[in-house]
């Protein structure tokens, strides 16, 4: 099976007026689809940077980044700037911890939104797409809504609902339970492993939480801008104990 | 992009244009606003009346629960009123108006900003500031994004203006989303808790830029916590319990706590006197504290042949009668309107005393302001007498 994302000895530097600091070192990586992969580990760890690297949403100093995209074996980072915005539009959605919906617009209208800009589906179609995606977070209910007048859980399912509007086969999430009680960061959790079973999204989840760690099919821990071990339990004990 | 489909989903009659005074950009009139729920129903908003005109900079202040954030969803017209007008910039935006027609109002008329900033995060900050322009259907298209690089230029991110949201720090991102609430270049932006996670050299660049904007006659409507910021601003509305407090009484004794603000607001009475006219008359009993909201107020002694003398002349936000209050006595001054006419809220003195031991910070900052005013009339006192 060909990992639908591969990361060859990816780099990423930093210049500082205080010097260069290493985000990323040697980074090798590969995951496959169908994979829900949480990166976890403490602040500044380079948790995020590996995301951006992924999502082609920061430039690697060096290495290389791949993406099965329609078949092909696609290099992030040598696509240009407007070509590479093109593709994540269409294969990463992405969801970040504070949850940028738009404030004047409805639920249903923030969530055509993308399709919009992408012009991948045509206005009707992407009206009746934006309500199976609220309902697949279950608040088709609220779709003629203002952000405003929803809970900070459902702004955050409402914002995963906009990440799948491209229908992209990939998801990449930075802290999306943050700001969330656990409750509700249970029922965020429960949305993704659904996509994952039933429609075969491959997901990829930065989280500071190692409480976490037992709802991703697999966990990457980093450490000092390194890939520190895969397998749980004794290393990651190590990396939070540390934090303490 | 799909723009044809965005216009059109986004097109509506123009809204009512209402009843209103030319100078004034937001008039509210018996606001009322009440949700039921299970428990019964509450009234977050009982009769607000407020006009703010055309370039005010103003903060609302009030503890969480107090109505504010209804209150600034009824300007931006996002929630519905129970009862009450609501006319923002000559438009009547609740009475026969669809809300179709009112997003379409809002995009031309508001620039909104919150606390966390709606950066889309797969669009550069430039696509960003874009968007409102895209949706409205203002600017030609080709003009666009030579013009979100003015706003981004005028925000200090032009360096930035091809990044992601996620590669550019908290207060970037909010000063991107200023520059996007402008976008469409608003005669009112309305914003809420805007630099509530930001530190306060990013915060203090915001406020720059509000003052900026207030500079070029736009009117800026902020809500805030930060006391820093509200010292900033023209004028700060306090809420409390779903009323406004008075404004006279929150500038007169800004110690107070809110809920004694709303009791005076609740009881003071209103008083206008003609230019010249007496207030007070030198050795007449006091029995009500005055706080001036308009004109002049003079405080003259006369000296030993008579003759007047102004020991100091009071303004808006200042108050008098407290020394006779205070000591239970009779008043040590003339007190009259000056040059122009003069109104005054007046409090019984029972009241103003009562409240005064409940708030102890009120007190002290009182008794400072009579032990300088004596000091200012002993001066007085002996220069009239040396004459």
């Amino acid at each position: 099976m060909t990992p639908i994302i591969e990361l060859h000895e990816v780099n990423k530097t930093y210049s500082t007026a205080a010097g260069d600091f290493v985000a990323l070192k040697d980074v090798n990586l590969e995951i496959n689809a169908g994979e829900f992969v949480g990166i976890v580990g403490k602040s500044g760890a380079g948790k995020s940077t590996l995301l951006n690297m992924i999502n082609g949403v920061d430039q690697l100093t060096s290495g290389e980044v791949f993406v099965q995209t329609d078949g092909k074996k696609l290099s992030v980072h040598e696509m240009s700037e407007d070509g590479r915005a093109m593709w994540r539009g269409k294969n990463m959605g992405v969801v970040y911890q504070s949850f940028q919906l738009l404030p004047m617009l409805t639920l249903v209208e923030n969530i055509m939104l993308p399709m919009d800009l992408s012009d991948n589906f045509n206005p009707r179609k992407s009206k009746e797409r934006a309500l199976e995606l609220l309902q697949l977070v279950e608040l088709e209910e609220h779709a003629n809504k203002l952000p405003a007048f929803i809970s900070g859980g459902q702004q955050q399912r409402v914002a995963i609902a906009r990440a799948l509007a491209n229908d992209s086969p990939i998801l990449v999430a930075d802290e999306p339970t943050g700001s969330l009680d656990s409750v509700t960061a249970d029922h965020i959790f429960d949305v993704f492993e659904h996509l994952v079973s039933e429609q075969g999204k491959t997901i990829i989840m930065v989280t500071h939480d190692a409480g976490l760690v037992s709802r991703f099919s697999r966990s990457l821990v980093i450490a000092d801008g390194e890939l520190v071990d895969s397998q749980p339990e004794s290393n990651l004990d190590k990396i939070f104990l540390r934090r303490k | 992009m799909n723009k044809t489909a965005l216009r059109t989903r986004r097109k509506a009659d123009s809204a009512q244009v209402a009843d209103f005074a030319p100078e004034s950009m937001i008039e509210l009139r018996g606001l009322v606003k009440r949700f039921s729920n299970a428990a019964g129903e509450f009234t977050v908003l009982k009769g607000v009346d407020l006009t703010i005109n055309r370039g005010e900079f103003v903060s609302i202040v009030g503890k969480s629960g107090s109505g504010k954030s209804t209150l600034l969803n009824m300007i931006t017209g996002i929630d519905h009123p129970t009862e009450g007008q609501v006319v923002v910039n000559a438009t009547d935006i609740y009475t026969g108006v669809t809300e179709s027609q009112r997003s379409k109002w809002r995009g031309k008329n508001l620039g909104i900003v919150f606390q966390f900033f709606q950066l889309l995060p797969m669009l550069t900050l430039l696509e960003n500031v874009m968007l409102p322009m895209d949706y409205v259907d203002l600017y030609d298209f080709d003009q666009r994004p030579a013009r979100a690089m003015e706003l981004l230029t005028l925000v200090g991110l032009e360096k930035f203006a091809n990044k992601l949201p996620v590669l550019v720090s908290t207060g970037q991102q909010q000063l991107a989303a200023i520059a996007r609430a402008m976008a469409c270049d608003p005669p009112l932006l309305v914003a809420d808790e805007p630099t509530g996670n930001l530190d306060t050299r990013s915060a203090d660049k915001i406020i720059q830029l509000f003052e900026g904007f207030v500079a070029q006659g736009k009117t800026i409507v902020m809500v805030t916590h930060d006391p820093s910021l509200t010292s900033r601003t023209n004028r700060n509305i306090i809420i409390s319990d779903g009323e406004l407090i008075n404004e006279t009484v929150s500038r007169s004794l800004p110690q107070l706590r809110h809920r004694h603000m709303l009791e005076f607001t609740r009881i003071v009475e209103e008083r206008f006197y003609q230019p010249n006219e007496t207030i007070i008359s030198r050795d007449q009993h006091v029995d009500q504290f005055f706080m001036i909201r308009k004109g002049q107020v003079e405080v003259v002694l006369l000296d030993e042949k008579n003759k007047e003398y102004i020991v100091s002349r009071l303004n808006p936000g200042e108050f008098f009668g407290e020394i006779e209050l205070l000591r239970g006595d009779t008043s040590i001054a003339n007190v009259r309107a000056g040059s122009n006419p003069v109104e005054v809220l007046t409090l019984p003195r029972t009241d103003f005393l009562r409240v005064l031991q409940e708030s102890p910070i009120t007190a002290e900052a009182l008794g400072k302001v009579v032990q300088q005013r004596l000091d200012e009339q002993r001066i007085a006192d002996r220069r009239s007498a040396i004459r």
